[in-house]
């Protein structure tokens, strides 16, 4: 069993398991933070960011102008963004039969495994996670494509060129590896390699295993796997939450008795609480109402958001806010708040009742029709007119390079009544905000990671009791800025055996057992012999059948009647290589009794010596030894066939033939 | 006794005496006897008054078939008619003593299961054992055996009770001490009085036997029994007398040294609770203070904690044996915070080792820290010698305790990180550290350390995880800290700003706990400011806290919160905020007329009551601490004052909330002690009705005009006629100031009347108007009928409804000083008389006996 690692971002995985003869990818995830080395992509044409300086190094020798520009004192790529790819020459992509994906953040980089690898497998996902993965793709398309750049920059990737550039742009690695954004069709033609699957639904794969996806309570169909065989149980553990928020709630029971759990996606934020982020989200925002400032949330268009419109839908009222205009800007706001209402066997069981009522499960629902809330597909069209100050604006991409937040971060970066209130985790805050420096604007981070902490993965891990634990390497040890937070990872007995990008882990596993099936006939004829209490011996003669993985045993075909009348060659009227198979052996061979028979036999000379495992004994006349040991009795004669034959019979007394 | 009471108690024991399942409810014999034992306690003898009372204990006692709540109640009873050596003597002439307490018939007839009887038995002998010749008997009949054995009655009660009666017995009778000796607070004994010694010593001899032996708990499992003897050994020692201490402790040391010895965790705090008695009795007895020095020194951690704190809490003054438990209580901070508060620990402690193994369990841990924060206040203020650091150090650790609870100590912080790791995020912890912070504010030193206590507490306001219940004990500590500083030039520009953020975010908060918490503080800490303000002039706390920051549109806000509580508390706090400048006579800035519409807006509308309470004490505050105008700049206040007064009351009047309506009323008082406090026969206080009248002084008419013009009579009018008693007592009291004021009665009716008698008062057709109506005409024909003189003056049209009054004719006819005197009796004085007890037994009986009919009583 070995387990390769594709991407060394903890949250967005992406892991190859060869087990038994099937070789499975867990999740393929996008690592979108390298898009923070690119200018932002602006809807609208910026004046400011147009005339950001070109960078030049101090001695003038490399000249960069036209692809890196400056912004207070950070280097920033002018190009299209791109996006670190896992990593594809690990091994053969083609051979992967079979793609599990856990939730729709795990999955962006799909079409780059499916498409033009020579992938011809299948890729198994939840009802929820394809559609609400498939608009994150259509969104993230639809943002590049809706500003392309004529340029690509690829002068800076140069190696010389590289380490000549300041900041983070000399230290990142891998850069000829980033990809610039799919296209539709390849997000279409990737998506249309998926297969569904519903939570417990078992899938059999070649008949070597079977895989199973399980509630995990992260998101809407988001799932944990089971991959198992019929004597081995590897779990993946992926973006996993025990809170009760919108999805429905993590299916621990089926963790148990893992022999392997591969533990990723716990939450980025450990030390921010997520209700007490919540909380500290309303508060500034109806801090900044109140002070006529507008609040800007870059967030994805599913997920977080759910619940914090949920959260705003309880606190408007109290908080004297219903006057203030909502808005819900992204090419798939309408299909993510519709889709929402739709996937009710998919969600926590309170919300589902509601279905029954009849009413719709999310109250944003209601937001909506009371005009609270008002959704857009871009800052173009109706929006433009309709747009009201103070309020409250959602929209992507969090981290704040494309998407229409780029426009309203120029809109309202300048005024320090107004406030951006960051609430998805994957970014660093202040890496977003760079290319917008200097910035008036307040700025408040209080991350909602539902994931689950290491207070919580601990008990879990105690609950289900894997024999061992996968696990990134960030997982076991303190975060580096909190070196002194020995509660902020994973302390496990036996400890945990840790991965990162391209390693390639011999899972301690050993396979010791197969499952063999035997034809009810051949059962019958067998004939057991109780060795000890309660355990029958039999010997069996049959014909092992494989197939498929499935292996049978079958009745050994009698030979054909030999024909009377026609005369063959000797040869084929031997009977076939069936030989009568020689009877086992067992039990053990008593050592006084042995010495008084030999005696009876004549043989008086002998000298008993004991060993480790035994006992041999010296028949001085003879010039011979038997060794009697636990697992086997040995006769050393020189020449003496009669003699050795003797003594085997002697020895055969003593022991129990099957 | 009453006679009526007298003449219904035989008909009621003859009821007692047949059976007790006929009484109205289970509670009335305890009445009965509470209304026994007051009359004993008043100096009248029972038995004498009523005789009945022996036949009936003597029936109880011989009717096998006696309900064991009734035989109870025989014994208890006898117990109360024995107290006096007098009425003894008479009972046991009719040998019913012996019979009562007979524990031998008890337990023959079976009846000793019930520990009905069991209590009884202890509760009558307690009662009875006042005097020597009761202690005689009680060493005759041989009771001590059995009541040693109650001490570990499978009942809780009778084994607390047993104790009482054992601690009562050997205290009651002790020696009377030498003179000028502090001893037991008791009644002077006459000679008579004096037990006799062999009783006495029998008895102490054969409790102090009992004691040793049952002291050290022969099997783990008889841990209950020491646990009583414990108690019962910390109660004798703390009132005991030096002979009888001496001997105890005599009898018992060895024994207690083998409990110290032994080292039960669950014998700890009682064991200490005995030493500690022993200790504060006994002064420098040499053994007790080696017994305090072993319970110093045993190495559980957790138990020594807990007898470390129970020493410092009893407040000794041994240098040693302070040092000793001050080292204990801090050796867990130390570990924790790994501030030096020790010195350095140079002997590799064994002690400390063992407490950090302790600390790394979590549940121990916040125990054990949780003990330690808790005394860190007392320990900052023992004596400078005894303490191993400055207390400066404990604030710090304090400090850093706090740091590492919310998880934001730095990773060079020194303690140990296996420990420490157990309070990150504890809430129990933070609590406990923050009251202890609070409390720290009077240790000498801390004020150095202010302006760190205020950045962690900002810091701790600013946590996105703090609980509603540790934001508001932050800002409790907050405040408190403000209001012992004198000098804010700490106060940085950095730690104001976030002051301000963090205080304009809370009022925002999702949780209305926080928001009310913030709004509290605000409102305190401008309270705070102003008593500072008060003492040194020249320094502002809320310029210093808040900058320029002017809490008022926070609090305008919160009016409009969805949650009555933090309206009600935004109201107290615009209060508190706008009261020094209510004292200063300042203008009326533009805000103030919108604040008052948006009250009166609560007043009339809000569903809660809460904010309509707080709305009239705002008025209450404002007009208590407003300035008379003086300058034309606050005449425009006090106009704005006066007007909405007159609509608090109007409004206050006819509020459903009986609380509301007694605020009004306090508004009101204000108002008459505005209007009368020049006249010589005003006094203020509601309960001056007793003041002598001055028959010389007359009011002048426009003051009582003003006042009713106000709308005060309307509502003390009101007042007087609602059905909250509350509410018509504080009225009846005004009326009866007023009337004492305008119009005495002890002036002719005609006298004082004439002058006032044009001040007349509207009285509306319905509700309240109509039932003072009502009276003032009941009133009329009461006299009428007397003196036969139809006299209408003052009630002209009145009988048609809804007109005026003549206030001075109603003050005089209401018949205040009735309705006084019926109004501060509580509502069921009736039902609680014991005439109504004796009635109900009577009753409910006879209904009892009638069958086919079914009486349900009402208990409660």
């Amino acid at each position: 069993m070995k387990l390769y690692c594709l991407s060394g971002h903890p949250t967005l995985p992406c892991n190859v398991l060869k087990f038994k003869s099937t070789t499975i990818m867990l999740d393929c995830g996008l690592d979108t933070t390298s898009v923070l080395n690119f200018l932002p992509l602006p809807l609208v044409h910026s004046p400011r960011l147009s005339k950001l300086p070109g960078w030049v190094s101090k001695d003038g020798s490399a000249n960069l102008e036209k692809e890196l520009k400056e912004c207070a004192g950070r280097v920033f790529v002018d190009s299209q963004p791109e996006f670190c790819l896992p990593e594809r020459e690990l091994l053969d992509l083609s051979t992967i039969d079979v793609i599990l994906i856990s939730n729709y953040h795990c999955m962006m980089a799909l079409p780059y495994i499916t498409e033009h690898t020579g992938f011809t497998g299948t890729v198994y996902a939840t009802e929820p996670t394809l559609t609400i993965g498939r608009l994150f793709m259509e969104e993230l398309v639809n943002f590049m494509e809706r500003v392309p750049k004529a340029q690509s920059a690829t002068c800076w990737k140069n190696k010389e060129m590289q380490r000549m550039l300041p900041g983070p742009l000399k230290d990142v690695v891998d850069v000829w590896a980033w990809k610039r954004s799919y296209s539709i069709q390849e997000v279409n033609s990737a998506l249309s390699k998926v297969q569904l699957v519903g939570y417990s639904q078992k899938v059999e794969l070649f008949g070597a295993v079977q895989v199973s996806p399980l509630s995990s309570g992260y998101s809407l169909g988001s799932s944990n796997w089971i991959i198992q065989s019929h004597h081995e149980k590897v779990s993946y553990v992926s973006g996993s939450s025990l809170l009760t928020t919108h999805p429905q709630p993590m299916d621990q029971s089926s963790l148990k008795n893992s022999d392997v759990l591969i533990l990723t996606g716990l939450t980025q934020m450990p030390t921010a609480n997520p209700d007490g982020m919540l909380g500290e989200f309303c508060s500034n925002l109806a801090m900044t109402i109140r002070a006529g400032g507008n609040v800007l949330v870059p967030c994805y268009s599913s997920g977080v958001i759910y619940d914090l419109l949920e959260c705003l839908y309880q606190f408007i009222d109290s908080a004297n806010l219903g006057t203030t205009p909502f808005y819900f800007i992204s090419p798939v706001a309408n299909s993510s708040l519709e889709f929402s209402q739709i996937f009710a066997e998919w969600l926590c069981h309170n919300k589902q009742s509601k279905v029954y009522l009849p009413e719709p499960p999310f109250p944003h629902a209601e937001l909506i029709q009371t005009n609270k809330l008002k959704h857009y597909p871009s800052i173009h069209g109706d929006f433009s007119s309709e747009f009201r100050q103070p309020c409250v604006v959602f929209t992507g991409h969090p981290s704040l390079r494309f998407g229409d937040v780029v426009h309203f971060m120029e809109l309202w970066g300048k005024s320090s009544i107004n406030t951006i209130i960051f609430t998805e985790p994957d970014f660093s805050y202040l890496d977003a905000l760079a290319p917008y420096q200097p910035l008036a604007m307040k700025c408040v981070y209080c991350p909602i990671d539902t994931r689950l902490n290491f207070h919580q993965v601990s008990k879990l891990l105690k609950e289900v009791q894997p024999l061992h634990v996968v696990c990134p390497e960030q997982y076991t040890q303190p975060p580096l800025t909190q070196s002194h937070r020995s509660d902020l990872m994973l302390e496990l007995q036996p400890p945990p055996m840790p991965y990162r990008r391209c390693s390639v882990l011999n899972l301690p596993h050993r396979r010791r057992y197969e499952r063999v099936y035997i034809l009810p006939e051949l059962a019958n004829s067998l004939v057991p012999s109780e060795i000890k209490p309660g355990v029958s011996l039999a010997t069996v003669s049959a014909v092992l059948h494989s197939k498929d993985n499935k292996h049978t045993l079958q009745s050994v075909p009698k030979p054909p009647p030999v024909a009377p009348s026609k005369k063959r060659k000797r040869v084929l009227e031997e009977p076939p290589a069936v030989l009568a198979p020689k009877t086992l052996l067992s039990g053990a061979v008593p050592l006084e009794a042995f010495l008084a028979t030999l005696q009876k036999h004549g043989f008086t000379e002998v000298k008993v010596e004991e060993t480790a495992d035994g006992h041999i004994l010296h028949l001085q006349a003879e010039d011979t030894l038997i060794q009697l040991e636990e697992d086997g009795t040995h006769i050393v004669c020189d020449n003496n066939e009669p003699l050795r034959t003797t003594l085997r019979d002697l020895v055969l007394r003593f022991l129990q033939k099957l | 006794m009453d006679r009526e009471c007298a003449l219904l108690l035989p008909g009621v024991c003859a009821v007692l005496a047949g059976s007790g399942s006929s009484l109205p409810d289970d509670t009335s014999l305890e009445k009965l006897l509470d209304w026994f034992t007051g009359i004993t306690e008043a100096g009248g003898s029972l038995l004498e008054a009523c005789p009945c009372l022996l036949k009936l204990i003597s029936t109880v006692v011989h009717n096998a078939a006696s309900d064991p709540g009734v035989l109870s109640f025989a014994l208890r009873l006898t117990g109360l008619l024995a107290a006096t050596e007098e009425s003894f003597k008479t009972i046991q002439e009719h040998s019913v003593l012996n019979e009562v307490f007979n524990l031998q018939h008890w337990q023959e007839a079976g009846l000793w299961e019930d520990p009905c009887l069991r209590i009884g038995w202890i509760q009558g002998l307690r009662s009875m054992l006042q005097h020597p010749n009761a202690l005689s008997f009680f060493v005759q009949s041989e009771f001590i055996d059995p009541l040693l054995q109650l001490q570990t009655d499978t009942s809780l009660f009778i084994a607390a009770a047993a104790n009482q009666m054992l601690a009562h017995i050997l205290l009651f009778f002790q020696p009377v001490p030498p003179a000028g000796c502090k001893g037991v607070d008791k009644k002077e004994k006459g000679d008579g009085m004096t037990p006799s010694s062999a009783d006495y010593t029998a008895v102490v001899k054969s409790i102090s036997g009992y004691l040793q032996e049952s002291l050290v708990p022969k099997e783990s499992k008889n841990v209950r029994q020491s646990l009583q003897t414990l108690k019962l050994l910390a109660l004798l020692l703390a009132q005991a007398g030096p002979p009888l201490r001496d001997k105890l402790l005599q009898t018992v040391g060895d024994s207690l040294e083998e409990l110290v010895t032994a080292g039960s965790s669950e014998l700890t705090l009682p064991l200490m609770d005995v030493i500690l008695s022993a200790c504060s009795s006994s002064g420098t007895d040499e053994r007790i203070t080696r017994l305090l020095s072993s319970m110093l020194n045993i190495n559980k951690p957790a138990d020594l904690i807990h007898a470390a704190a129970a020493f410092l809490r009893r407040g000794h003054h041994d240098t040693v044996h302070t040092a000793r438990a001050v080292r204990i209580l801090l050796l867990p901070l130390d570990i924790m915070t790994g501030q030096t508060l020790l010195g350095t620990i140079s002997t590799a402690d064994e002690h400390q080792f063992s407490v950090v193994e302790q600390l790394k369990s979590k549940s121990s841990c916040i125990s054990m820290i949780c003990v330690c924060l808790s005394n860190t206040p007392q320990i900052t203020l023992t004596p400078p010698d005894v303490l191993p650091c400055l207390p400066v150090s404990i604030v710090t650790a304090v400090l850093s305790l706090l740091k590492i609870c919310s998880g934001n100590s730095p990773s060079s912080s020194t303690g140990c990180s296996e420990v420490s790791r157990n309070v990150i995020g504890s809430g129990k912890v933070q609590k406990c550290a923050l009251e202890a912070l609070t409390s720290l504010t009077s240790s000498p030193g801390a004020k150095e350390r202010i302006s760190e206590v205020f950045t962690v507490l900002i810091q701790y306001l600013e946590n996105p995880d703090s609980d509603p219940t540790v934001l508001h004990k932050s800002y409790q500590a907050l405040l408190k800290w403000t209001s012992v500083c004198t000098d804010f030039s700490f106060i940085t520009d950095q730690l104001r700003h976030d002051l301000v953020e963090v205080v304009k975010k809370r009022v925002c908060d999702m949780r209305w706990e926080v928001k009310d918490s913030t709004v509290e503080f605000l409102g305190h800490l401008a309270g705070v400011c102003d008593s500072i303000k008060a003492a040194a002039e020249e320094c502002d706390a809320s310029e210093a806290l808040l900058g320029g920051c002017s809490t008022t549109p926070l609090l305008r806000e919160a009016l409009q919160d969805s949650e009555s509580y933090v309206r009600a508390s935004a109201i107290s706090a615009l209060a508190k905020t706008l009261t020094h400048r209510w004292q200063q006579g300042a203008t009326l800035t533009e805000e103030e007329p919108e604040i008052v519409s948006r009250l009166l807006e609560i007043l009339s509308q809000d569903s809660e009551g809460f904010p309509r309470r707080a709305v009239v004490q705002y008025f209450i505050s404002w007009y208590s601490s407003h300035s008379p105008p003086s300058s034309s700049s606050s005449s425009s206040s006090s106009s704005l004052l006066m007007q909405s007064v007159r609509s608090v009351l109007s409004q206050g009047r006819a509020d459903l909330d009986w609380e509301v309506k007694v605020h009004t009323l306090v508004l009101a008082e204000l108002l008459l002690d505005e209007a009368f406090s020049g006249h010589p026969g005003y006094k203020k206080g509601s309960d001056s009705h007793h003041a002598s009248p001055h028959a010389y002084s007359v009011v002048s008419e426009s003051d009582l005009a003003v006042v009713v013009e106000q709308g005060v009579v309307s509502v003390l009018l009101s007042g007087l006629v609602d059905c909250d008693r509350p509410v018509a007592l504080k009225a009846c009291r005004l009326l009866i100031t007023l009337r004492e004021t305008v119009c005495p009665l002890s002036l002719g009716a005609l006298d004082a009347s004439a002058a006032m008698a044009t001040v007349s008062c509207e009285l509306p057709g319905c509700g309240w108007g109509r039932e003072i109506i009502k009276i003032l005409k009941m009133k009329k024909s009461d006299q009428a009928k007397e003196e036969d003189i139809a006299d209408q003056r003052g009630l002209n049209g009145a009988e048609e409804g809804g007109d005026s009054v003549s206030v001075c004719e109603a003050l005089r006819s209401l018949g205040l000083d009735e309705r006084m005197e019926v109004l501060t009796q509580s509502s069921d004085h009736i039902h609680n008389s014991p005439l109504s007890l004796l009635q109900d037994i009577l009753t409910a009986s006879a209904t009892h006996t009638k069958p086919g009919e079914e009486v349900i009583v009402d208990c409660y």
